[in-house]
């Protein structure tokens, strides 16, 4: 599978997904001793754990970057605008939104803004998807009908006749891992992950005081069910941040991205921060390559993201020469983040 | 009660009952300890009761497991429990779960949400709740627990999901762990109690919207007696969740619960 069949064969997508959750049935086992010893992402000779027949090398990506200085413009035709400058093709397929909803302050900048969620759900029907529908499993609040109805987004989804999935609570089973950079062996993943076609990671562009910075990949924590995983998902930090985002990532594969850069978060994220105005709407086909795009965006280094350059080994592409620009430039759509706390060394010299 | 679809949550509940007597985390979801152990309460259920104890392991942990993540409801399974020797192997199972087992030398420990990781609020509560409720001479755990819920209450009172401070900012206590903290540590710390009520009476209109933090706080006030546990418990009645086949089972059970005329006794050591 490469990194163009994410979007231009969705009718395949709901076999690909269940056969990539089946094929990796056998890499845990495989890559139990990769586990166990610890893997050293730093490290001179490096092991591979993950699945070779599932991750083919990373092809070239495809990342529309367009600007939005408000959250009261038309940002459906924006997303439009972007998912078609990719060459998405969503046609027929049940799509997934997964928006960051941590928890909810308002007087803080901590979630992807529910006007942009609405408007990817509405761009995507343009687009024909069979059925779109929210996900997000909240990790700090476990009321996540307060989250929702608080934020505004239960408003917007009613308007726009979308339905909403707490991935906290919502029926889910145990499947492998696809990778095997911490020692949890398996996930336990809600179903509406794994039995959607199409999986749109909706990050909210933010720093993050382990991880540097919080986008399409780190975004993933919130698919797993609070009730396996606590409040917050605290097995996960204990296994390693940057393992369990590279496992979990891997394992979720989302296939698209949507990212909210139109108000981040600088400083102290993902929940401390103050608003950065970056003023940008990111629609990508591969979630390494937005990733790493975004970090540069935000006036940091992405090879100095460990977790982000191992996902460029298999899970995406992280070299900026096989990333293909095709909306803005994205170095003409810049801010300098302040970091999270520590994390200074993160600016691009 | 009568919801806006003709089914009360008491009827959801009892139709939610899966024929080995457990209960899943939505309508027609495998049966799972937390779900179940709370509609044993709210419903004084024999047959979740039966499945609880029917879930106990040789170690006494009830626990929902995948790959190397233990979830651990055994606390508060075992306060749904009927008293014999499964519940007894579940308290044995609670008096000896510590959480961070990386350092040894931590203290306090408190509980963890999964086995091995660190102590949080909520899981803390349940495991104080239970030992002061069932095993009452497991002094050390429960004056650990409580020592865990007076370090991590946030300035001015309150509870969040268990960190008081990021980085040298105080952080906002939330109304539903809030509510669960105070069900714990009720009667050992007037202090707090005090401080926890406070910021319930001045928070729970502004959660209101969800169900289970609307809930969870009718019972915390029901249990403290406090005069606006009757509006909080009007507001229970009418919410619009009530009205939702798809809600949660744990909202719709701690909203059973807060509707009762009494809290249920394990709530009240």
């Amino acid at each position: 599978m490469t990194a163009e069949d994410h979007v231009q064969t969705p009718p395949d997508r709901a076999i690909s997904r269940r056969r990539f959750l089946t094929r990796s049935a056998g890499t845990v086992a495989a890559f139990g001793v990769a586990a166990a010893v610890g893997v050293e992402l730093r490290g001179r000779e490096r092991p591979e754990p993950w699945d070779h027949s599932v991750f083919a090398p990373p092809g070239t990506a495809q990342v529309a970057v367009l600007q939005a200085s408000s959250y009261d413009g038309d940002l459906e035709n924006v997303v439009l605008g972007g998912l078609r400058a990719i060459g998405a093709d969503v046609n027929g397929a049940r799509v997934l939104l997964k928006p960051n909803m941590v928890e909810y302050d308002p007087g803080a900048v901590i979630n992807t803004d529910p006007r942009l969620v609405a408007a990817s759900v509405a761009a995507l029907r343009r687009l024909g998807a069979a059925q779109v529908v929210v996900a997000e499993g909240p990790g700090h609040r476990r009321d996540t009908g307060y989250v929702v109805e608080a934020s505004g987004l239960a408003s917007h989804l009613r308007d726009a006749g979308a339905s909403f999935v707490d991935l906290n609570v919502a029926r889910a089973g145990e499947v492998p891992l696809a990778a095997a950079y911490t020692q949890l062996g398996t996930l336990w993943l809600p179903t509406a992950i794994t039995s959607a076609d199409v999986v749109v990671s909706m990050p909210k562009v933010k720093t993050h005081h382990w991880a540097g910075v919080t986008l399409s990949l780190k975004n993933c924590f919130g698919c797993l069910p609070g009730r396996m995983y606590g409040w917050p998902k605290n097995i996960l930090h204990w296994q390693g941040i940057d393992a369990s985002i590279l496992d979990i990532a891997a394992t979720v594969r989302p296939d698209l991205v949507i990212a909210d850069g139109i108000v981040g978060m600088q400083g102290d994220g993902p929940i401390s921060g103050t608003p950065a105005p970056l003023g940008a709407v990111i629609v990508a086909d591969d979630p390494v390559a937005a990733d790493v795009t975004i970090t540069r965006m935000m006036g940091f280094d992405p090879e100095k993201l460990p977790y982000l350059m191992e996902a460029g080994r298999f899970l995406g592409q992280a070299d900026p020469a096989k990333i293909r620009p095709v909306a803005e430039d994205p170095a003409a759509v810049t801010m300098a983040f302040a970091p999270a706390p520590g994390f200074d060394d993160l600016r691009s010299s | 009660m009568m919801s806006s679809v003709g089914m009360d949550p008491l009827s959801q509940l009892r139709a939610r009952r899966n024929p080995d007597g457990g209960v899943g985390s939505v309508p027609g979801g495998a049966s799972e300890p937390e779900a179940t152990a709370l509609v044993a309460l709210a419903l004084d259920d024999d047959g979740a009761r039966t499945w609880l104890a029917d879930q106990v392991g040789d170690d006494g942990r009830v626990c929902l497991v995948a790959g190397a993540a233990a979830s651990d409801r055994t606390a508060l399974a075992a306060l749904a429990m009927h008293p014999g020797a499964e519940q007894e192997a579940a308290l044995d199972h609670v008096v000896t779960t510590v959480a961070n087992d990386i350092d040894p030398n931590a203290s306090p420990r408190g509980w963890p949400w999964t086995l091995g990781a660190y102590g949080w609020v909520e899981p803390t509560a349940w495991g104080v709740l239970a030992l002061r409720t069932l095993r009452p001479t497991a002094t050390a755990r429960i004056d650990d627990g409580i020592e865990m819920l007076r370090q991590r209450e946030c300035a001015g009172g309150g509870w969040n999901y268990g960190t008081r401070t990021v980085n040298g900012v105080n952080l906002q206590p939330y109304v539903q762990t809030t509510s669960v903290a105070l069900l714990g540590i009720n009667g050992r710390d007037a202090t707090a109690v005090a401080r926890g009520a406070r910021v319930l009476r001045s928070r729970w209109r502004a959660e209101a919207s969800g169900l289970l933090s609307l809930a969870t706080a009718t019972v915390a006030l029901q249990v403290l007696g406090d005069a606006a546990q009757p509006a909080a418990r009007a507001a229970v009645a009418s919410h619009r969740s009530l009205g939702d086949p798809e809600a949660d089972t744990a909202s719709l059970a701690w909203a059973v619960l807060a509707l009762r005329d009494h809290p249920v006794e394990v709530f009240t050591p």
